[in-house]
């Protein structure tokens, strides 16, 4: 048990998913995401076509049942106008922050909510939205969080609290969910690293922590100063860095320091600079980094609504959606089912019922935060 | 390392033609889609695509064993027959109407995440066409640290062969609380022993993360034998002591080769704790009284000194005893830390460590294998019925 055998917290965070599933340099995350998109928009293309054809072979009567999608006989037949990688990246920011207010209204604690952004955030690197729908994805991800984050919620209670949201709507993703997310459920947020640095700094504001003098004295008002630098990077956690990509190219720890250097650069050079050699290529290459990650953090506002042209232009692209959504990926609970029951012949009435009512269901209410946006 | 990395989809499709009719072939044989028009040309999604991937590396041979929780079957790497794996399929439980069952989360939660030689290791997560989960995990055939317990005429072990044991559990607990897992589980059968003798701790079924400040837990967890006295009285706030006590029952029971502290229900566990340890009162334990549940059987049974502990446990001499003995503190401030547990002198003292393939053996074979991974969690051996631990309390968990 000599200390030599025991590793480093930095070896151990390189063991975690988070590290070797979900940290991406940015090219590589931009591939991945491009092949996402361009493969479902080929999907989408195909499947249009295919219900086109189904459509001109059907009997005129018979073609609004058999064919999956009110919106279909509506599309263009050949060229579809899909959404791009910037498109849905800005959508997928949109609905994050759908998720973040219904966690609010549903009194969940951050912990579940930012977990759920995460995993919506994720799966949406091998998912597009043109396949999967973000309002239905928001929900179920949010209530599987709060299976992982221990904040139990029962399905039909959470259901209830949500408009035009039945059970079998949040289950039927929920396989989705887990395989998008690789059947990795552990997410790593810089919320506990920004507790410890701030008590850190409070005990050395205090004096009851000693600090290293050749950095020169305190800072002013050191007290008053973290008191107000942990709000501010908490905000910054809580918004910007669930809806920006830094989770997926920095450490909790650098998220966390990046957030306090954005609320209070002197401060937390000062404190940094006390615990490590700056003056160095290592020094420099640490303070490059965080710059790098708070300058990411600070291309998103750190607010939970969006601003009023962020909203204005997701409205936009929620309807250029609701034109390239592939048809045959529309009704997830009849797809669920089939898949679990493994019988394509099973149900098949049920399965046209439901889609009618659920044809039924979103004329009357479009989706989960629609009408709002509309207007906007 | 339980999945490979990342590997960029678009590879897949870089060599043309031949490529894409792959990934067409793969589609048909695992997706039953709606109508037979669109699954002959059902092309799959990246993360459709990567779970095939991952699935096509693993041949799944005959099922092994069948439990209430999972079915294990015996399997192998496809390119090399002779790496063996266990695969166990999660069942869809028909009465849990939520989706994936909490336990199935949480040992995937946990098991993806810690990778030490004392924990079990899970290789990969794949899901079969039924959309049920697989976890590929490694083969341990050689039972579990019960079994050998339990044979008191077909094994004998010594003060050495204990030290081994324990060192392998104390290390591979000491891991689970340095990467702020609680395993809320730990007894010995599930505690599997490899091929090559490491014991591997298993099961985390019932594990979680350490709670943030003033957030509760459920105090209903771990297998009443081996459940603290602040569970027992209720504590919603608890830490890596909880797994501690556990290890020190264990380590008892490796001695006397008997559970030490054999409760019928959890009234009947308080008073044998009260007994065997000692009745937790104002004077050893400060507010022990303000738990929700705190009762004790009256008069108040004193602690027991080391004369007790020396008679009873001797066999692992002095050092052995006193540190069974800082497990067994029954106030969870001052008990041992996993941490502390590592530094204390008993590993150092003679007699050493018996190194791993010296140490005694019981062939546990296939059926062992089905047996310890299909449990759930919790649970005891149907033949020690009647001292079941309760199922875990979800809704109480708020």
């Amino acid at each position: 048990m000599t200390s030599s055998n025991i590793i480093t917290e930095d070896d151990r965070y390189r063991t975690s998913t988070q590290f070797r599933l979900w940290s991406f340099t940015r090219d590589s995350l931009n591939a991945v995401r491009t092949t996402t998109n361009r493969l479902a928009a080929d999907r989408v293309r195909e499947a249009v076509r295919r219900a086109h054809e189904a459509l001109s072979s059907a009997d005129a009567s018979d073609a609004d049942l058999e064919n999956p999608s009110r919106g279909v006989s509506a599309m263009p037949e050949r060229e579809i106008d899909c959404l791009t990688v910037e498109e849905e990246l800005r959508l997928v920011t949109f609905y994050c922050r759908q998720t973040l207010q219904l966690g609010d209204h549903l009194l969940f604690p951050t912990q579940v909510k930012t977990t759920a952004v995460q995993y919506i955030k994720r799966f949406y690197i091998t998912n597009s939205l043109m396949t999967y729908d973000p309002a239905t994805i928001l929900r179920t991800a949010l209530y599987f969080a709060t299976k992982t984050e221990n904040h139990y919620c029962k399905l039909t209670k959470f259901a209830e609290a949500i408009d035009k949201t039945r059970p079998e709507d949040v289950l039927a993703s929920e396989f989705l969910l887990t395989q998008g997310l690789r059947f990795t459920f552990d997410v790593r947020h810089p919320f506990r690293a920004l507790e410890g640095a701030v008590m850190e700094m409070n005990g050395i504001a205090s004096g009851v922590i000693p600090y290293n003098t050749d950095v020169g004295e305190r800072p002013q008002n050191m007290g008053r100063r973290v008191k107000t630098a942990h709000g501010k990077a908490r905000e910054y956690l809580k918004t910007s860095a669930l809806l920006t990509d830094v989770y997926f190219h920095y450490t909790p720890s650098q998220i966390m320091m990046a957030t306090l250097l954005i609320a209070d650069q002197e401060l937390t050079h000062w404190y940094i600079a006390s615990k490590i050699f700056l003056d160095d290529l290592a020094g420099h290459k640490i303070l490059a980094t965080l710059a790098e990650c708070a300058c990411m953090l600070q291309a998103i506002e750190p607010t939970v609504q969006a601003p009023p042209e962020e909203r204005k232009a997701a409205g936009a692209l929620s309807k250029k959606l609701k034109k390239c959504r592939n048809p045959e990926k529309i009704d997830l609970v009849a797809l669920q089912r089939v898949k679990r029951e493994g019988d394509g012949k099973v149900d098949e009435k049920i399965i046209k019922k439901r889609k009618l009512e659920r044809e039924q269901s979103a004329k009357e209410g479009e989706d989960l935060f629609g009408p709002s946006l509309k207007n906007s | 390392m339980a999945v490979s990395p990342l590997v960029l989809p678009g590879a897949a499709e870089k060599g043309g033609p031949t490529a894409k009719s792959k990934l067409q072939s793969a589609a048909a044989s695992s997706n039953g889609t709606p109508n037979a028009a669109q699954s002959s040309t059902e092309v799959n999604d990246v993360a459709e695509q990567m779970n095939e991937d991952e699935k096509a590396k693993y041949v799944k041979g005959k099922k092994l064993g069948e439990g209430t929780y999972a079915n294990v079957y015996l399997g192998h790497i496809s390119s090399s027959p002779s790496s063996l794996v266990a695969i166990k399929k999660i069942k869809v439980q028909q009465q849990y109407t939520e989706g994936m069952a909490p336990d199935a989360i949480r040992e995937l939660k946990f098991l993806q995440e810690l990778s030490h030689p004392n924990i079990i290791s899970l290789i990969s997560v794949f899901s079969s066409k039924d959309q049920n989960i697989n976890l590929v995990l490694e083969f341990l055939p050689m039972g579990d640290l019960e079994m050998l317990i339990k044979d008191t005429s077909g094994v004998r072990y010594g003060m050495a062969d204990i030290k081994a044991w324990m060192g392998m559990l104390s290390r591979a607990v000491w891991f689970c609380h340095e990467n702020f897992v609680l395993h809320r589980d730990i007894k010995p059968n599930n505690l599997l022993i490899a091929a090559d003798g490491e014991v591997k701790l298993a099961d985390f079924g019932l594990a979680r993360s350490f709670s943030d400040p003033y957030r509760l837990m459920t105090s209903t967890v771990i297998t009443i034998w081996y459940r603290p006295p602040e569970l027992l009285f209720g504590a919603r706030q608890y830490s890596g002591a909880v797994d501690v006590w556990s290890v020190g029952l264990v380590f008892a029971e490796l001695v006397i080769r008997v559970p030490y502290l054999q409760g019928i229900n959890e009234v009947d566990q308080i008073a044998k704790l009260c007994m065997g340890v000692g009745t937790p009162t104002e004077e050893n334990w400060p507010g022990v009284s303000k738990l929700p549940d705190y009762t004790v059987p009256a008069p108040p049974s004193p602690v027991m000194g080391i004369d007790h502990y020396l008679s009873m446990f001797g066999t692992v001499g002095q050092e052995g005893v006193d540190l069974l003995m800082k497990m067994l503190i029954m106030d969870p401030r001052r008990r041992i830390t996993a941490r502390q547990v590592l530094e204390h002198g008993w590993w150092s003292s003679d007699p050493r460590a018996t190194k791993n393939e010296d140490l005694p053996k019981k062939g546990g074979g296939e059926s062992k294998v089905a047996e310890d991974l299909g449990r759930r969690p919790g649970m005891v051996d149907d033949e020690r019925a009647g001292k079941v631990a309760r199922k875990l309390d979800f809704g109480g968990m708020r």
